[in-house]
């Protein structure tokens, strides 16, 4: 799920920066930083919206750096459990699939494939049913649960299934292209 | 309206759920398990059945039933109710019904009768005064031959399954005796004999009492999670996989899948011992572990199918029997002193001599005076009659309890009543007589009767009581009424008769006089507000019919 909120983070700027641009390369620096991480606690960071403000900075004694206050606005990504996503398929193997939604990886295991489809290794490892009309390979598009979230301090990965009603290949991978 | 149902769905419960359970602490070697087994089915049916023999066998049942027909009788003469009014059971039915379709085995229960030949009075009728319900679990011990303290581990073990509620409370020999009165109540005369023996020296004692509204909860949510567990195994919903290194015996969830893919071949591979990962089936099924996953799966999946349906076919009586129940009135008991105070003005009402009164709320106030909430019956006599107490929504408990302990017989006594008392009285006939005119007297009487109760019942306490008393007592009644003391509730019964007696006495001489209009106000804050309004209102309509 996606959320729209503002976050606060310390940037220490080294002192080269410091010219009639500071605010440029400190907003600058503040997406180079943060865009793309992932906070146990809010998910992970997909873009900066805005930044409210900036506080005065502080000179560390030593080493010049300045270390700013800054309140920013973000769009942040969080997976839940029960939430139906929309993912593509990294890696299929043996013991189910990886998939990716976005930053999210999500693995679905053998166990939560529908029963109707079968393993087939080979070049080209896929799960198809009997009569060959829904395969999952990689780069098929499917529609999973997250059945469960392990939220570490900068990680988060899920557990999906597609067992379940509308849930399974939404898209095969020659289909998009 | 008994508890039959009830008790057949506990003991449907107890022979579904608790036939393997022993009591025995984990500590305590294996094989000493067996002997044990099933305890708790007997320990369980022996609480439901006590209630059923004493309900149809006790004699005292018929006693109060039978007064209660003389009652109706000399209804006409002594109550200015509309005897028409019936809202006792009249009879009672002995049903003999052959237990869960077995021929050899039958089991009796009585059915009070409300229909239309129901008798005079209005009078509300605790049903949980027919069989006994709260259990010293001494005298469950000896019934049943048991260890009192294998009784008690089994029913320490109910409390925790929320099937019965126990008490416990030290007292001495009077405070047993307040039991075996109300035990006596019940039908179950041969407590009392006992209970004299004991000595002064205060004893914990513990009671034990089905608590029908749970156990009917208690065990829909079982069923529940029972089959909600297998149908999520059935379709894998919401189950994360767990692997097992074999040999290493380390275990990973799906949730580390990332960290156990390797590169070269499609198998989940041990962080440890880089063995191949084995996916764990679930318990279910372990002994199957063995040879290869689908065929695991599959006959897992067949496994679980049977369960389920086995689910169904073996626990269908206990469905049934909960779709029977659910939309009985379940039988509440109320706690221990609930009871116990139900019960003895239960015995009060069949005895019906003030001596017998006396010595009984005396012996309830040497018992502490304890809080007794009289919150159950109400609603039971608001489901049967909805007459009297539809209109008196803040008020109905007191109304209901003093209305139990009025049976004709008492009328007799004589009260020295005040002049508040006397006016009361006299306005509220005077109301009754022109309502009986009217289109609806009977309600208006019920009405009437019941204010002029309440004022009578406040002015006597405040003679009784020192004036700083007087808020509190309003205060009381105009609550829940849960606090009533025994103290209270003894002199209700008291006045009760004092204000009829006064009534036949005094009506006829006093009826021509004007009564004073505002006369049942007597500063109590919130009964009053309403009672004077209708009671003005009244006498509108008095005055219209003359």
């Amino acid at each position: 799920m996606f959320f729209h909120m503002v976050l606060e983070r310390n940037m220490q700027l080294h002192p080269r920066h410091f010219g009639p641009h500071l605010r440029d390369k400190l907003v600058a620096k503040l997406m180079k930083d943060v865009e793309g991480t992932c906070s146990g606690r809010h998910g992970f960071v997909v873009a900066i919206t805005g930044v409210d403000s900036i506080g005065k900075g502080l000179i560390r004694d030593g080493t010049g750096f300045v270390t700013f206050p800054v309140k920013y606005q973000c769009v942040v990504f969080r997976p839940f459990k029960g939430e139906i996503l929309e993912a593509v398929v990294t890696m299929v193997n043996k013991m189910g699939f990886f998939a990716e939604a976005g930053p999210v990886q999500i693995f679905v295991s053998n166990h939560l494939i529908p029963d109707d489809m079968e393993f087939q290794s080979g070049d080209m490892p896929n799960y198809i049913t009997s009569d060959g009309s829904v395969k999952i390979q990689k780069d098929s598009e499917v529609r999973l649960k997250i059945i469960g979230t392990r939220v570490d301090a900068t990680e988060i990965f899920c557990i999906g299934t597609i067992k379940d009603d509308f849930l399974g290949v939404i898209n095969e991978p020659g289909a998009a292209a | 309206m008994s508890a039959e149902p009830f008790n057949k769905l506990v003991k449907l419960a107890a022979r579904a759920f608790y036939d393997d359970i022993t009591t025995k602490g984990d500590n305590q070697p294996k094989t000493a398990r067996g002997d044990n087994r099933g305890m708790a089915v007997v320990v369980l049916d022996a609480l439901t059945s006590a209630g059923v023999s004493t309900q149809w066998g006790g004699r005292d049942c018929e006693d109060f039933s039978s007064s209660y027909i003389a009652a109706a009788e000399l209804g006409e003469l002594v109550d200015y109710y509309n005897p028409r009014q019936g809202l006792m059971p009249a009879s009672f039915r002995v049903r003999t019904v052959p237990f869960e379709g077995c021929n050899q085995i039958f089991e009796e229960f009585l059915d009070p009768d409300f229909g239309e030949s129901a008798i005079g009075r209005v009078t509300p009728i605790d049903y949980g005064l027919w069989w006994r319900q709260w259990v010293r679990e001494e005298d469950l011990a000896k019934d049943l031959k048991l260890h009192s303290k294998q009784l008690r581990r089994t029913l320490r073990f109910f409390e925790e399954e929320k099937l019965v509620t126990r008490d416990h409370r030290r007292e001495t020999a009077k405070g047993a005796k307040i039991y075996s009165a109300a035990l006596a109540a019940t039908g179950d005369g041969q407590q009392t004999g006992k209970d004299g023996e004991e000595k002064l020296k205060m004893h914990t004692h513990s009671y034990c009492c089905l608590d029908y509204a749970q156990i009917y909860d208690v065990v829909r949510y079982r069923m529940h999670r029972m089959k909600k567990k297998l149908k999520d195994e059935l379709d894998n919903r919401n189950t994360i996989q767990k692997y097992i290194c074999p040999t290493c015996g380390r275990s990973y969830s799906a949730l580390d899948a990332l960290r156990l893919i390797s590169p070269n071949d499609e198998y989940f591979h041990c962080e440890k011992c880089n063995g191949e990962l084995v996916a764990e089936s679930d318990k279910l099924a372990a002994e199957e572990m063995g040879d290869g996953d689908d065929n695991a799966r599959r006959r897992r999946r067949e496994k679980l199918k049977d369960m389920l349906q086995k689910i169904e076919v073996q626990l269908k009586p206990l469905t049934d029997q909960l779709t029977r129940v659910k939309d009985l009135p379940v039988p509440e008991f109320g706690s221990l002193q609930a009871w116990e105070a139900r019960a003895s003005a239960a015995v009060r009402a069949m005895n019906g001599d003030s001596s017998n009164d006396a010595s009984k709320s005396s012996q309830g106030q040497g018992y502490g005076g304890t809080p007794m909430p009289f919150l159950g019956e109400t609603r039971v006599e608001v489901a049967l009659s909805g007459v009297e107490v539809k209109e008196e929504d803040s008020k109905p408990d007191p109304a209901a309890t003093s209305m139990k302990v009025l049976p004709p017989w008492m009328i007799k006594q004589g009260m020295n009543l005040t002049k508040e008392q006397r006016g009361e009285v006299k306005q509220e006939m005077r109301d009754n007589n022109s309502g009986s005119a009217g289109l609806r007297d009977d309600k208006k009487a019920a009405d009437e009767y019941f204010k002029a109760y309440y004022a009578a019942l406040i002015k006597r306490q405040q003679e009784q009581e020192a004036a700083n008393r007087e808020q509190q007592e309003a205060a009381k009644f105009s609550a829940t009424t849960s606090n009533i003391p025994n103290g209270v509730f003894e002199t209700t019964s008291d006045r009760r008769v004092g204000m009829k007696a006064k009534r036949d006495e005094d009506d006829y001489v006093e009826w021509e006089e004007a009564p004073p209009p505002g006369n049942p106000v007597h500063k109590i804050n919130d009964l009053n507000a309403p009672a004077e309004e209708s009671g003005d209102d009244e006498d509108d309509i008095d005055w219209e019919d003359g």
